[in-house]
């Protein structure tokens, strides 16, 4: 569960204090999927480092499981998985490393390891090393590593948006099954609008720098999704009302 | 992979002898012709008899044994010391601003300049040129140590924070690995460097046996060949020191470039 109230962040340059986040109010359910939809460079990384405990805001507050995110069990995944996950690391060791730093005993942690992986068909890959796998698979791993010790909410920044469309696609799936599977509140930023509709409980549109909502949307598509859900005309729809929420200039 | 194929395989070792062949070659000729006084140069057949010759009497292995032993002692001194205050240097801004500038300053003199002071400090005996040696590799492996912390991966030290990893841990775990593979660079750039100043100190400060002194000993005498023969042996010994530095990092450093 996340709760925000008018999260404000403004960061001070020699030329002047900027606004990157401007009064952002979150209210996310335990166990909901929300994603984030907004221009690039418009203050959604800095977002996700406040509700994750990275960064502070300047005003307002925010608490996951009622906790402050400093405390809380955060999870996170990042969108450049060669530099996030530990090379000199098995695919397993990746895996278990939260749990190591836990202190969960190793026999447990493997057991948590492997049945992650298997979900995720990379059981077989356990003892390679990461830059043995492909781009996708990494991913899988970054993932796998970011929820093995069930975290409080699970926080993804634009996880797929270095892999191709069908890899990207097989993702998604890969990821709403381990989600089905923990239900792991999760907040997910994306800039690819069929992937924020796709995985959504509900898509948060955000506005340029500074960032605030702009608008938020259900999604009431059924689970588990599909890919044909795609082409559906609900689907559709839910793209064209969110794509009109951006004004276009010339 | 197409330049694994056989018949490139055989290039590729082709490729590795034909600059020492052609070297090989122009020695002979100059030698030959004698185009430089016989007294500086020996020609390759001299000084590889004589080679052979200091492996059968067996008196080249004293030499070697113990020009390996004042290398391996400096360089371990060097490691030991400059590995942990590289990382911390790299780690924390107040240790880097405390002794950034005495690093740089040493750093501009040459080591065999610090020779006369090491001598009034350690004496003529070994302990000099063990202290000398890891002075020079010392500040090699302590200078990339600490570019290992500065220049690792940003990202992978804030997956291990949300993980709440800190301290001791954080360093063990994710910073010290970090910086491993530019440590190896130190490691690469201060074996050689190492010989090298074991080298110059069995030449000039004195010693009953090392490389170094035969190549001094055979010089004052105009023993040309001999000198060149343990000039050569010091260059295998080089040779071997760097692959098996090299060896060491492949396994240990084994996802580096990749």
């Amino acid at each position: 569960m996340i709760v925000a109230r008018s999260i404000t962040k403004e960061i001070e340059k020699p030329y002047g204090v900027i606004k990157v986040i401007d009064s952002v109010d979150l209210n996310i359910e335990k166990g909901e999927f929300v994603t984030i939809f907004g221009p690039n460079g418009s203050g959604k990384t800095t977002l996700l480092n406040i509700v994750a405990g990275l960064d502070e805001p300047t005003a307002g507050d925010v608490l996951v499981s009622n906790k402050k995110p400093k405390d809380a069990n955060v999870g996170f995944v990042f969108q450049n998985y060669n530099e996030s996950l530990f090379p000199w690391r098995t695919v397993l060791q990746n895996v278990t490393f939260s749990l190591e730093i836990a202190k969960v005993p190793q026999v447990e942690a493997v057991k948590i390891g492997e049945h992650l992986l298997n979900k995720v068909g990379l059981l077989h890959s356990k003892d390679k090393f990461v830059y043995e796998l492909s781009g996708g698979q990494r991913q899988l791993v970054s993932i796998c590593r970011a929820i093995a010790s069930n975290p409080d909410i699970l926080i993804m920044d634009e996880p797929f948006s270095a892999l191709d469309y069908s890899t990207t696609r097989k993702m998604e799936l890969e990821l709403l099954d381990i989600w089905q599977e923990k239900k792991i509140t999760t907040l997910f930023v994306s800039h690819d609008i069929d992937e924020a509709i796709f995985l959504a409980d509900r898509v948060i549109v955000l506005s340029p720098r500074p960032a605030s909502i702009k608008k938020v949307f259900e999604v009431k598509l059924a689970r588990p999704r599909s890919l044909d859900m795609l082409s559906s005309l609900e689907f559709t729809e839910l793209r064209n009302a969110i794509l009109n929420t951006f004004e276009y200039e010339k | 992979m197409p330049f694994l194929t056989p018949l490139n395989m055989k290039n590729k070792k082709l490729y590795y002898i034909l600059i020492p062949v052609i070297i090989l070659c122009l020695w002979q000729v100059i030698s030959f012709f004698k185009l430089v006084n016989p007294l500086f140069l020996a020609s390759p057949y001299d000084v590889f008899t004589h080679l052979i010759s200091s492996f059968y009497n067996r008196s080249i292995f004293n030499d070697i044994g113990h020009t390996l032993y004042r290398v391996i002692i400096g360089f371990g001194i060097a490691t030991i010391i400059g590995v942990p205050l590289g990382l911390i240097m790299g780690y924390s801004s107040k240790v880097y601003n405390a002794l950034e500038f005495t690093i740089e300053f040493f750093r501009g003199i040459p080591t065999t300049a610090l020779f006369p002071l090491f001598l009034l400090v350690f004496g003529i005996g070994d302990q000099a040129k063990f202290a000398v040696t890891a002075w020079g590799a010392g500040l090699v492996i302590l200078i990339n140590s600490m570019y290992g912390v500065h220049l690792g991966k940003e990202l992978r030290i804030r997956v291990a924070k949300t993980m709440k990893v800190t301290g001791l841990e954080l360093f063990r775990k994710v910073i010290f690995p970090e910086a491993l593979p530019q440590i190896f660079n130190g490691f690469r750039v201060a074996i050689s460097l190492s010989l090298i100043i074991v080298i110059v100190t069995e030449m000039f400060i004195g010693t009953e046996a090392g490389l170094g002194k035969r190549i001094i000993d055979a010089q004052l005498v105009y023993q040309t060949a001999d000198m060149y023969a343990a000039i050569l042996m010091t260059g295998v010994v080089g040779f071997l020191l760097n692959k098996i530095v090299m060896f060491v990092e492949n396994k240990v450093v084994h996802w580096k470039g990749k």
